[in-house]
């Protein structure tokens, strides 16, 4: 939502907690090395790199896994949320030194081209304890450049909000490789049963995270609703709060129904930004919110404030007695419809 | 195995190649046709998007001529 692109879009808070994940970053950095080196004292620079900056990706990766489902659980870890973005690009940051580290050191000193010695050095395909765990580590880092090079307004406008969308959803493929690479790889030869054991709690609380909220949502999507005239009846209207919204599932998309200054609007759920829960939102200085990013929308158009121009399609509602109901048929983005007088 | 490893290599390394090509043209010039917001961008930000442009080529060249203003 601008005028024009800006290098990094920060505010006050953003700079807070890019602050904390540089010096977490560090601290973890400095952390392991001193209690490698405590251990083994043999180690070298080079591998203590490696191990550093691969394990450090892989906790954030799982940390950023974890923030969305958290955040749709629990409104308390919506802020973690807004620096999701710059979280997955630092992360991406320690895992290209882990990668670039891993090529310099095993392939990079030969006279073979260094990618090409990362798929062909071990040629054991059909093996699964000496598989070349490294092509999966490097076809995960393909993706997580991917992912890190479009995180920018100007990818998320220009190259669809669906295809951006399908494009970061391959971090769960990405996931999936850097398993294989660690288990393949790493937990060949790290035989701790602490090491492994973090890593198996790690995957089951993101799957675990990723089920409980399918299943809440899936629980919204269901809802049964009458039909009456045309119109389905959507809920009581004591159950939306003032300024908030409840959302509700049309032909299988989710709308918000917003109440506000004595009125009930509804919009599309899903905010052109990024994809916020608009409905998770609410009314701030006359506008929806997206909890996500702060995007903000008309709730009587679906229209961003001049001279911002994003737009959402719009639903007509009706209020017989307590009984808000909604015409199903989606209006044209940015159409107005008159708010439904409570 | 060899043969398959060749010829991915081979089409990741065309397909970044053209990538960059594009990209060089396309944050100079083309993203501006394309989005009306590139207008008052600075030079930093063209050249910050430009691995994001090799990484994702073809969605743009594709938007780049239904804009008609190549």
């Amino acid at each position: 939502m601008g005028l024009d692109y800006q290098l990094v879009l920060w505010n006050k808070h953003k700079k807070t907690y890019d602050k904390i994940i540089v010096l977490s970053m560090l601290l973890y950095i400095v952390l392991f090395a001193v209690i490698t080196i405590a251990f083994n004292s043999e180690t070298s620079i080079e591998t203590l790199v490696i191990r550093a900056f691969g394990s450090l990706a892989i906790i954030m990766l799982h940390i950023i896994l974890a923030i969305g489902p958290l955040s749709r659980l629990n409104s308390n870890f919506l802020p973690i949320l807004y620096n999701r973005r710059h979280l997955g690009v630092s992360m991406f940051i320690a895992a290209l030194i882990h990668g670039g580290f891993s090529m310099f050191q095993f392939h990079a000193l030969g006279d073979v081209n260094p990618v090409y010695s990362v798929f062909t050095s071990n040629m054991d395909y059909g093996s699964l304890t000496n598989f070349p765990f490294q092509v999966l580590g490097f076809l995960a880092l393909l993706i997580l450049f991917i992912m890190a090079s479009t995180s920018h307004d100007f990818f998320l406008a220009n190259l669809s909000a669906k295809v951006w969308k399908r494009l970061h959803m391959m971090v769960y493929f990405a996931y999936a490789l850097i398993i294989a690479h660690v288990f393949l790889g790493a937990f060949q030869q790290e035989t701790s049963p602490f090491t492994i054991g973090i890593m198996i709690i790690g995957f089951l609380v993101v799957a675990s995270l990723h089920l409980i909220t399918a299943f809440k949502e899936r629980k919204t999507d269901r809802v049964k609703t009458e039909e009456k005239e045309g119109w389905l009846t959507v809920c009581n209207i004591s159950e939306i709060q003032e300024d908030r919204a409840k959302i509700f599932t049309v032909d299988n998309e989710r709308v918000a129904i917003f109440k506000y200054d004595g009125k009930l609007s509804a919009i599309h759920n899903v905010c052109k930004h990024q994809g916020g829960p608009l409905g998770e939102g609410k009314i701030i200085d006359g506008c929806v919110t997206c909890p996500w990013h702060g995007y903000q929308y008309l709730p009587s158009n679906g229209q961003s404030p001049p001279p911002f121009t994003e737009k959402v399609t719009t639903y007509e509602l009706k209020l017989d007695e307590e009984t808000v109901y909604i015409n199903p048929k989606a209006f044209e983005e940015g159409t107005e419809v008159k708010p439904c007088k409570i | 195995m060899t043969y398959i490893i060749n010829i991915f290599l081979g089409v990741l390394g065309i397909y970044f190649s053209i990538g960059l090509l594009f990209g060089l043209y396309f944050v100079i010039i083309g993203a501006t046709k394309i989005d009306p917001l590139m207008q008052g961008t600075k030079k930093k930000v063209r050249f910050l998007l430009l691995p994001g442009v090799i990484a994702t080529w073809p969605f743009l060249i594709v938007k780049l001529f239904k804009s008609k203003s190549i």
